[in-house]
């Protein structure tokens, strides 16, 4: 398999922002947890270091996604990207972006009164969850990802080849792009504010990202071991049918505890009890499909993708599951289980889809069938045994929380500094063990495919 | 079933819990207001002070947010509002160990952000957060309270200072206070705290009675 069109070497660019940002995740991500211990240790605060946690993660999971269907839309259409340039423009206007967005970020850690209000917004960080990225980042990013959308959507309407892969996966980022909007408008009422907010987060990653997820999942069964199309599409539409049927009214559970109508303690404690189902149905079918082909073209992009789909049970709906109905959810909510919940879904769900599209896309862009994929498992077990291992002292951490704080009725100060001591120190070395398995997995995406054609130039050379 | 009557189901499906959960949206926004009471201008600029300083990047409100720090939606009803303002800007100058920055926050955008926290705690949560199952039943038939614990009690000192590892943290721990004051230091600072120590962000409780003062300077005294 090598690429053949310019598009797809377009994910390239996309792919490389994407792997920096996840080292920079990583890295914030050890600072966030050393500051639970010592909150002054580093020159920016806590909530600013939270926040590029989490936003370069956004950013650079949504940057892997595009650069992955830039590279599905012109392999699935057989045609090249509508237009290479607009594309490359596209990417340059994104980078200089977010990196604008972070200097705001910085320099409003460092003098907090900064973030002034200009034209009714904002100017530095919106000061909301996620989606801090103040009013004109917002707009920027908006028409970033309308470029995007026009381009493969032209791309695919140039040979009129809608396979079922590409309308999912098309859909699924248009779904993504309109759900960014209910988060653009403010609201006086803080209970309005998070309800609409939460169409956003929710709506995306139990949504719109899953959706993706699941159509990414059948082009890389495909295209790993050769599974028939026919068969592929047709269980990628159940499970994506069933993620909408339960994600959609699963927002209920973020809608118990925030001002909302009783009603919804029904309606999300039903619908999200079902989120796993469709969940457990990709791992089902990752597993029976890779068992009916013996023929295996890219191992390690296959392992990625299985892994993805079982890990993708296990945070986003085993371990999110446990405390969603509202009995259960009563008392855990707004502790660290929450945090625990996030940590393995968005590892399993997203970085190891986002990880295994890389996989199984990068050897064609660099034009090579076969690679050592040692490497690929190495920075697996190193990122996926410390994860877990982190989860589960944020769990621990999360339960002696909902212990201490909301059975006994201890202080929050005082569970955090006292009894929770050791479960921070764990998370910090666990972390560091998270970036050993970031580091191999980034040396081997800057080396795959090169280390070959070095070999090849010095015989050359030497002939 | 076929490919195509999958995509069917899919696409249809979808768009019917779709239609559902905006016909939910649409009630659930005509009853908010009646959950919460009327927001004035004061509430929205603190509201806005809240989103400017970014104070869910460290504490929850309603529970969302970053756990980092303590949840805001009930604050107001266990801090009085004097120690609240002098804490919010300038945190160390009220609680030496306080891990909270000095953010800058105004005079002004304090009492605003004051307001906002009021109008949060009554905000109709259907009961989150939910009583600490064990404190609401202590004391209950164990044994009889001293006279010096019931004011403790009512009074709600236990929202800012912890006896025997139960309380809050703003204030210093109490649990030895016997040991290192007097009664007569005790009694005069419950009265006036700043006649102590300037800095003092406890409020005067010089609405209790002589004998209640004394009940509780007693109960305090024993503790060592």
């Amino acid at each position: 398999m090598v690429a053949k069109y310019e598009g797809q070497k377009i994910a390239l660019y996309f792919y490389t922002f994407a792997v920096l940002l996840f080292i920079v995740q990583v890295i914030v991500g050890i600072i966030a947890a050393g500051q639970f211990l010592y909150p002054d240790f580093f020159f920016l605060n806590f909530n600013t270091i939270r926040t590029l946690h989490i936003n370069s993660m956004v950013v650079w999971l949504l940057c892997g996604l595009m650069g992955a269907t830039y590279y599905v839309v012109t392999d699935e259409s057989q045609t090249e990207l509508w237009n290479v340039g607009l594309a490359k423009f596209q990417f340059w206007a994104t980078v200089v972006t977010v990196l604008l967005v972070v200097l705001g970020y910085i320099w409003m850690g460092i003098v907090p009164s900064a973030n002034k209000e200009v034209f009714g917004t904002l100017l530095l960080n919106e000061g909301r969850e996620y989606i801090e990225a103040p009013r004109w980042a917002d707009l920027l990013i908006a028409v970033s990802a309308i470029i995007f959308l026009i381009n493969c959507f032209m791309t695919v309407q140039k040979t009129k080849h809608w396979t079922g892969i590409q309308g999912t996966l098309i859909g699924g980022l248009t779904f993504l792009v309109l759900m960014y909007v209910p988060g653009m408008f403010y609201t006086k009422s803080m209970v309005k504010d998070q309800f609409w907010w939460w169409w956003v987060i929710h709506l995306w990653v139990e949504g719109a990202w899953e959706v993706i997820a699941g159509a990414l999942l059948a082009y890389m069964l495909i295209k790993t071991v050769g599974a028939k199309r026919e068969v592929v599409e047709k269980w990628m539409y159940i499970e994506v049918a069933l993620v909408l049927f339960t994600g959609i009214l699963g927002t209920g559970h973020h809608y118990y505890w925030i001002g909302t109508p009783s009603y919804w303690l029904w309606i999300g404690g039903i619908f999200s009890a079902l989120e796993p189902v469709p969940l457990l149905l990709m791992v089902w079918d990752a597993f029976r499909t890779t068992r009916e082909h013996r023929e295996v073209a890219n191992r390690a992009g296959l392992f990625f993708s299985v892994s993805h789909a079982l890990l993708n049970f296990l945070g986003a709906g085993l371990w999110g599951v446990f405390h969603t109905l509202p009995q259960v959810n009563k008392w855990t909510h707004g502790t660290q289980i929450t945090t625990s919940h996030g940590h393995l879904a968005f590892y399993g769900a997203y970085v190891l889809l986002v990880l295994a599209m890389i996989y199984v896309t990068l050897p064609a862009i660099r034009g090579v069938k076969e690679f050592n994929y040692s490497r690929a498992i190495q920075s697996f077990w190193w990122m996926t045994i410390s994860m877990v291992l982190i989860v589960l002292t944020i769990t621990g951490a999360g339960m002696v929380q909902t212990y201490m704080e909301r059975i006994i009725g201890l202080d929050y100060v005082a569970v955090k500094a006292e009894y929770n001591y050791w479960f921070w120190i764990w998370r910090i070395i666990f972390g560091f063990g998270f970036l050993v398995g970031v580091l191999i997995f980034a040396y081997d995406f800057f080396t795959l495919g090169k280390e070959r054609e070095t070999a090849t130039i010095i015989e050359t050379s030497k002939a | 079933m076929t490919t195509k009557s999958a995509k069917y189901l899919f696409i249809y499906g979808s768009l019917f819990f779709f239609v559902i959960f905006l016909g939910l949206t649409y009630d659930t926004m005509k009853k908010v207001d009646e959950r919460t009471p009327p927001i004035t201008d004061k509430i929205d600029a603190g509201k806005k002070v809240w989103h400017k300083y970014d104070c869910i990047g460290c504490h929850t409100i309603l529970g969302n947010g970053s756990y980092f720090a303590p949840d805001m939606t009930k604050v107001i009803v266990r801090k009085p509002k004097a120690y609240l303002k002098k804490f919010l800007m300038d945190p160390q100058s009220v609680k030496t160990n306080a891990t909270m920055p000095k953010l800058g926050i105004s005079s002004e955008e304090a009492d605003s952000l004051i307001a906002f926290l009021e109008w949060i705690s009554k905000v109709d949560t259907n009961g989150w957060p939910p009583k600490p199952l064990l404190a609401s039943v202590v004391g209950a038939g164990i044994k009889t309270l001293t006279e010096g614990q019931k004011v403790f009690q009512s009074q709600g000192c236990i929202n800012c200072h912890i006896i025997n590892g139960v309380g809050g943290t703003s204030g210093p721990d109490l649990t030895k206070i016997g040991v290192i004051r007097d009664k007569n230091w005790l009694y005069e600072f419950i009265k006036n705290p700043s006649s102590k120590n300037p800095n003092s962000a406890m409020p005067a409780f010089d609405n209790l009675k002589e004998e209640e003062l004394n009940q509780l300077v007693e109960y305090l005294s024993s503790l060592k």
